[in-house]
């Protein structure tokens, strides 16, 4: 009997700790969509594309070029942002950024870079050395060191970005002009650069996402796919525009999802994801603390 | 002049000579080009180039016609509803063999092909839904389910410590029919399940599966209808959660496998129908044809739709004929020298006519990020498999 308490304890352990550290790698794709839709009004549906090019751009920076994993990365998250300039820039201004065209022209570059990416690095799936070796344990769980460090990142991340928002004149501005961009210009907020940075905080953390997922998983062209599918789902239930919704609705789903999962399988996991994202947008069609799109 | 024209004319007739170009023998390939297993439709689709350019050097004769093989290929990408149109496709250009890859995207086709009265080989599980007296020209060009029949009783013999077993499928149809073959041939070993756990096909964390079958303390894990980079991922999961027996994988490109799962967590990993190395002598010419035309890495998967396509063409020769009712009884007759050795049409015994490409099972196993050859399991006799199958 002890012993079977034992498996079951650590079985809901291992199962808060897969759900935590899932939780945290897609809530930070999911902060870059929601702080461009917060500031911008606009869906970057393209986030999912720019993580698959960040893994495959530390694949070869990295893996297959032997650069230090500090410089791969840091070339990694320019690339990606100089990515998403360049869309923000041509692509999405343009538009006005109309909700609409954006997020129709978005959805197609995402499938045009997905295509480009079966084309350019093949069907082979490649993986990433972590530079995290080890095991350690969680109250007798075992745990990698790769996903322990990659939950630290993630967690760091996130309070680097809300000390950013709130702590800086930038974010200040930043938040200025999420609440009202026509008075934040009248108090003389520059909104062409707050939208600039806007998008490179939003694909640095999409870059670090991809970069993270790919050490942890494989890296193929279809990898953006679910993480983007998950942190819209969160974003939804959090609330468009909103972080602390994000978190919240990440940490809530990133659990559900491992709960489930482990006992009932991964389609009960999907379902079950679904039917929280319909309830919560029947009954609360903003998410728990969003904006109204 | 005139004289040699009509001296020509006439050895054309009676020699069969044709001065038309070569008819065509046209096969639909329904691959995985693209989703989580593209790797091996990739590696078919090389193999059935290189193939076809080796039996196109001279081509072949149906009474008395010069005939070339032509693969034509279209993307499943591992869609049912895809796989289909890719079908009907197919049906309106009036192609009458087709080779598919992958259960979900092949079992849907064969009431089709059937109807159509079109051949269908097909590397892909899906037990007797593909493979039974009610579809007399669909077979199975790669043994999948049934290699469980030559792997068990080998397991028996060279690891006789392993007494419990857990199995992890995909959530499909290939998962669903590898599971339940090996379930049974696992209980008349003797072995005794603690676990049969299924993944969502492409997920990305297999934490959640991996913790499930941790928990049952298997000796030792058949991954049965598991690909591609799932198996590796799964595979790395079970390493970090503690897991340390050994895992039964197949399918795999053994390169691919160990670089993504690491070193580590590889040791160990016994590969079943796996030719880790080119041991015979047809499986170094196809290795070499394939180095020389693409380079490394060679992938693995490859093998797969090799022998295949010349016992196809074999067929057709036999049959004199491309009519497909006609090539599908030739080909239950021949006896073909394959790159894991003779190969032949069989397991009538399991299904009820023979429908299953049958040759001896390579089984490896990975020591220090290699893929080590370890034998040839011998392919079951009648008698062995009717023991293992029995409910």
């Amino acid at each position: 009997m002890s012993e079977e308490a034992s498996v079951t304890e650590q079985l809901f352990i291992q199962m808060c700790i897969t759900g935590i550290i899932m939780a945290l790698i897609y809530i930070l794709i999911a902060l870059g969509i929601t702080l461009i839709f917060g500031v911008m009004r606009i869906v970057n549906f393209v986030h999912g594309e720019m993580t698959m090019l960040s893994a495959f751009s530390m694949y070869y920076l990295f893996e297959a070029w032997h650069l230090n994993f500090v410089l791969a990365l840091v070339l990694t998250i320019a690339g990606i942002c100089l990515v998403g300039i360049f869309f923000q820039r041509y692509i999405y201004k343009p538009l006005g950024y109309d909700i609409l065209n954006v997020m129709i022209i978005a959805a197609g570059a995402s499938f045009a870079l997905k295509s480009a990416g079966w084309i350019i690095f093949g069907p082979v799936p490649r993986d990433i050395s972590t530079v995290f070796p080890g095991m350690l344990r969680i109250l007798g769980t075992p745990l990698s060191m790769e996903r322990a460090a990659v939950a630290l990142i993630c967690v760091g991340l996130t309070v680097g970005l809300y000390l950013f928002l709130y702590q800086t004149k930038t974010g200040k501005a930043m938040r200025a002009v999420e609440q009202d961009p026509e008075a934040a210009a009248v108090l003389g907020v520059s909104i062409d650069r707050v939208h600039a940075i806007v998008f490179i905080i939003g694909c640095s953390l999409a870059a670090m996402a991809g970069a993270l997922v790919g050490m942890l998983f494989a890296v193929e062209p279809e990898m953006g796919s679910e993480p983007l599918m998950k942190s819209f789902m969160i974003i939804l239930i959090g609330g468009m525009g909103s972080i602390p919704g994000a978190i919240v609705a990440g940490l809530l789903l990133g659990l559900i999802d491992s709960f489930t999962e482990t006992l009932l399988g991964g389609e009960m996991a999907f379902i079950i994801g679904f039917a929280l994202l319909m309830l919560i947008l029947i009954i609360r069609p903003k998410g728990f603390f969003g904006y109204e799109i | 002049m005139m004289g040699l024209t009509v001296l020509f004319l006439i050895l054309s007739v009676f020699t069969g000579i044709s001065s038309a170009a070569p008819k065509e023998l046209v096969v639909g390939c329904n691959f995985l080009l693209s989703g989580p297993a593209a790797s091996i439709g990739l590696a078919m689709q090389r193999s059935v180039d290189i193939a076809t350019d080796l039996i196109n050097q001279k081509g072949f004769t149906v009474q008395g016609e010069k005939y070339l093989l032509k693969p034509v290929y279209f993307d499943s990408k591992y869609i049912p509803a895809e796989s289909v149109s890719n079908l009907e496709k197919m049906l309106v250009q009036g192609i009458k063999f087709v080779h598919s890859t992958g259960s979900g995207a092949s079992v849907p086709l064969v009431e089709k092909t059937t109807a159509a009265k079109v051949f269908q080989m097909s590397y892909a599980s899906g037990s007797d839904h593909l493979t039974s007296p009610k579809y007399p020209l669909s077979f199975r060009s790669v043994p999948c389910n049934e290699t469980a029949f030559a792997m068990y009783p080998w397991l028996v013999k060279d690891f006789p410590q392993l007494k419990t077993v857990a199995h992890i499928n995909p959530s499909d149809e290939a998962g669903f029919t590898e599971s339940e073959t090996r379930q049974r041939c696992a209980k008349n070993s003797g072995y005794k399940t603690v676990a049969n756990e299924y993944y969502k096909r492409g997920a990305t964390d297999y934490y959640p599966v991996a913790t499930k079958v941790v928990a049952a303390k298997p000796d030792f894990i058949d991954f049965g209808g598991t690909i591609g980079r799932d198996q590796a991922l799964c595979v790395k999961a079970l390493r970090e959660l503690g897991f340390k027996g050994p895992v039964t994988i197949g399918y795999s490109d053994p390169l691919a496998f160990i670089q993504i799962a690491g070193v580590e967590a590889a040791e160990g990993a016994i590969l079943f129908n796996t030719l880790m190395e080119p041991i015979t002598p047809e499986a170094k010419k196809a290795y070499d044809l394939y180095l020389k035309k693409h380079g490394p890495p060679f992938l693995n998967n490859y093998y797969e739709a090799w022998d295949p396509t010349f016992m196809l063409v074999e067929a057709v020769k036999k049959a004199n004929s491309i009519d497909p009712a006609k090539v599908a009884e030739a080909l239950r007759t021949i006896r073909w020298q394959s790159v894991f050795g003779e190969m032949y049409v069989g397991m009538e015994s399991l299904y009820g006519i023979k429908s299953v490409f049958c040759h001896p099972v390579p089984m490896g196993i990975v020591r220090k990020g290699k893929a080590v050859h370890l034998t040839m399991a011998p392919w079951p006799d009648d008698a062995l498999v009717q023991k293992l199958n029995a409910k």
